[in-house]
């Protein structure tokens, strides 16, 4: 049944002019930005600076990778990913004194993956709206992060974990790394697998998908708990590495991150998009923000630029998809 | 029998969830506090819910037309900050309608993108949450401006009538007439068709286009009215008034009964959910509970009656708006194309 869904997607490979521009638009925006970067500051295309914008990005970018499963399946949006943000890094730094880093790590990817569990059993179980969802496990979870440690800010203890997030392999900062290490192991995933192809006929078309045996509560489900494992690995890693954590530590990532993956041009319906998509999308929202601050732009200019970019790509893409008749 | 009694229950519970909401409040307030269950109380829960209140209110008609507005906090911002900076400039009044006008503006722009361009409305409202709040902090170098002539907003908030305050009357007068709009016009009808089924709504005459604009542009109205009303009656006009303001909004929404699908939902509903969290809200803070603790009670609130309306409902929701849907389409026409 799954091989239903298959040839309906190479279909979409076509050469329409939607198609074209969405293959197309991801590597030519990123190509289009780093020509601009290089010609407006010579301190752009500098391997230091390339490895600091990816370095600065990799954390956020890891929510992004789960937020296209949410995606993908039709699940809109996880809006809870600050609360998992704060509870993977303020767990793990209120628990490092008792139990060491390792195992206080442990527990703070552990309660933020709660998080996504519970997230997932309601919107992929009760079926509940998923902008509802996780507004409430969000402010609930927000709430409690924030109660942990009474509203204040926790210190991490000098750690050899810390210092081994903080530095290098091979030149390259392990946070990159372990960007790299989960998109390389989240792209097969969605492009390859019975999950990924569940994932997309679950976002496709819900009631076809369930007709046609796909799990498609635990599908959903998954997409949920994914993200909200990755928002506490996103935690966790900051905390570690700044050395420091509040609650507010996680504040817009949510926004980052669909943005990231509604740039990289996965669907916000669902049933279309692809891993690789949104680390071209992270990828490009990482070298804006870096741009804006290279060409002296205030930085608060970030959501306005970002915004329209997100309204411009998305608009065109909705333009193509009606030329190709397709929405 | 028993399993029956329960949902019965349940289903009891979701029924007059504000009612018994609001007694809980009152109960737990009363026993909690000496001086809780006076008139004082009431103008004051009413009067600080009003602005949490006016971006609910107009929230209801974007989520009965099945669409979502998340830019009103970013719109109530450039509404605050609007007021304020041109009350010097062309004085009071003005400035005041100048702040609401921003709102339809930014109203007007998230229904150009979202009828005209075909984006989602999640993705179109994010980007202009984003766009907004960015060019608020912009406009301001991420500083609150302190009004210029801060005795004119004083009287919004000022002992009025009875338990109400100026600005909490005009809520009160807006979702009444709301609810007369929604309920007893063809127009309001019309919305809930276009919000139960687009394309059957379009097959029957009604330009769903165009209501889903109006949805927009009414919702950056109140967005407007909100920012306006609280720059000028906290004297200041602060970039990020409106950043926290969306999730007590929907919250507000949600917990009266308009349902994030479309096609459901009433102004005198968003009301009561609006006081029976304003009221929470209050009650909380009295008895010195930090606000982040109140953010969990809020949160836990949401979920359970969400989940309790799901499972007492079932799978009652659908079937009832498709019901609706051909209560309102008048008869012989084509049938509606789905999946449009």
């Amino acid at each position: 049944m799954n091989q239903l869904v298959a040839p309906a997607r190479s279909l979409d490979k076509s050469t329409t002019p939607g198609a074209l521009f969405s293959t197309l638009s991801i590597p030519i925006a990123i190509l289009v930005l780093v020509v601009i970067g290089s010609v407006a500051s010579p301190s752009f295309l500098t391997v230091n600076n390339l490895t600091n914008v990816l370095n600065a990005n990799s954390a956020v970018g890891l929510i992004a990778l789960g937020m296209t499963f949410v995606m993908v399946s039709g699940g809109l949006a996880d809006l809870s990913v600050p609360a998992n943000v704060a509870m993977g890094a303020l767990v793990t730094l209120g628990a490092q004194e008792s139990m060491g880093t390792g195992l206080a790590a442990l527990m703070g990817l552990l309660v933020a993956s709660m998080g996504g569990v519970v997230n997932g059993i309601l919107i992929g179980y009760l079926r509940i709206n998923p902008i509802i969802a996780t507004l409430g496990t969000g402010s609930v979870l927000l709430g409690l992060s924030q109660l942990l440690v009474g509203g204040g800010i926790v210190y991490a203890q000098p750690s050899a974990l810390s210092t081994f997030v903080k530095s290098s392999i091979l030149g390259i900062p392990v946070f990159i790394w372990i960007f790299i290490f989960v998109a390389l192991i989240l792209h097969p995933l969605l492009a390859r697998t019975s999950f990924g192809r569940w994932s997309l006929a679950v976002g496709g078309n819900y009631q076809a998908a369930q007709a046609s045996a796909v799990p498609v509560r635990f599908t959903k489900a998954a997409a949920f708990a994914m993200t909200g494992f990755l928002a506490g690995l996103c935690g966790v890693l900051l905390a570690l590495s700044n050395g420091q954590a509040r609650p507010i530590i996680g504040t817009g990532y949510e926004f980052v991150a669909i943005t990231a993956v509604v740039i990289g041009g996965t669907s916000v319906f669902g049933g279309n998009g692809s891993v690789l998509r949104t680390v071209g999308g992270v990828l490009i929202t990482a070298l804006i923000g870096n741009l804006i601050i290279l060409l002296g732009f205030p930085s608060q200019a970030t959501g306005l630029i970002t915004g329209a970019i997100v309204l411009g790509a998305v608009g065109i893409d909705a333009y193509f998809r009606r030329k190709a008749g397709r929405l | 029998m028993k399993n029956f009694d329960f949902a019965l229950l349940g289903a009891r519970a979701v029924q007059y969830r504000l009612v018994i909401m609001l007694v809980a409040v009152a109960v737990f307030g009363g026993l909690s506090l000496d001086d809780f269950l006076t008139v004082n109380t009431l103008q004051s829960v009413l009067d600080r819910a009003t602005v949490v209140g006016f971006l609910a209110l107009g929230l209801t008609p974007v989520l009965i037309a099945g669409q979502i507005d998340l830019s009103i906090g970013s719109m109530m911002s450039m509404a605050g900050i609007t007021t304020i900076f041109m009350q010097p400039v062309i004085g009071n009044v003005p400035a005041a309608a100048a702040g609401v006008a921003v709102g339809i503006l930014i109203g007007a722009v998230n229904a150009l993108m979202v009828v005209v361009f075909k984006i989602n409305s999640l993705v179109a409202t994010l980007a202009t949450l984003l766009i907004f709040a960015s060019l608020a902090l912009l406009l301001t170098n991420s500083y609150p401006l302190s009004s210029e002539d801060p005795i004119f907003g004083l009287p919004l908030t000022a002992d009025f009538l009875w338990i109400l305050t100026p600005r909490s009357a005009i809520f009160l007068i807006a979702a009444v007439l709301m609810f007369v709009w929604l309920k007893l016009t063809p127009t309001g009808r019309n919305l809930y068709a276009v919000g139960s089924d687009a394309s059957a709504a379009t097959s029957s005459g009604i330009n769903a286009n165009g209501y889903i604009a109006a949805s927009f542009v009414l919702s950056g109205f109140f967005a407007g009215l909100a920012g306006m009303m609280q720059s000028l009656s906290t004297a200041a006009g602060s970039p990020v008034a409106g950043a926290v303001m969306l999730i007590p909004a929907i919250t507000a929404v949600v917990i009266g009964g308009t349902r994030l699908e479309g096609g459901r939902g009433s102004s005198l509903a968003t009301l009561g959910g609006v006081l029976a969290l304003g009221a929470l809200t209050t009650a909380l803070e009295y008895n010195g509970v930090p606000s982040y603790t109140q953010a969990i009670y809020t949160g836990l609130l949401l979920i359970l009656l969400i989940s309790l309306d799901r499972i007492v409902s079932g799978h009652g929701g659908a079937s009832s708006r498709a019901q609706r849907s051909v209560r309102v389409a008048p008869r012989n026409t084509p049938l509606p194309r789905r999946n449009a």
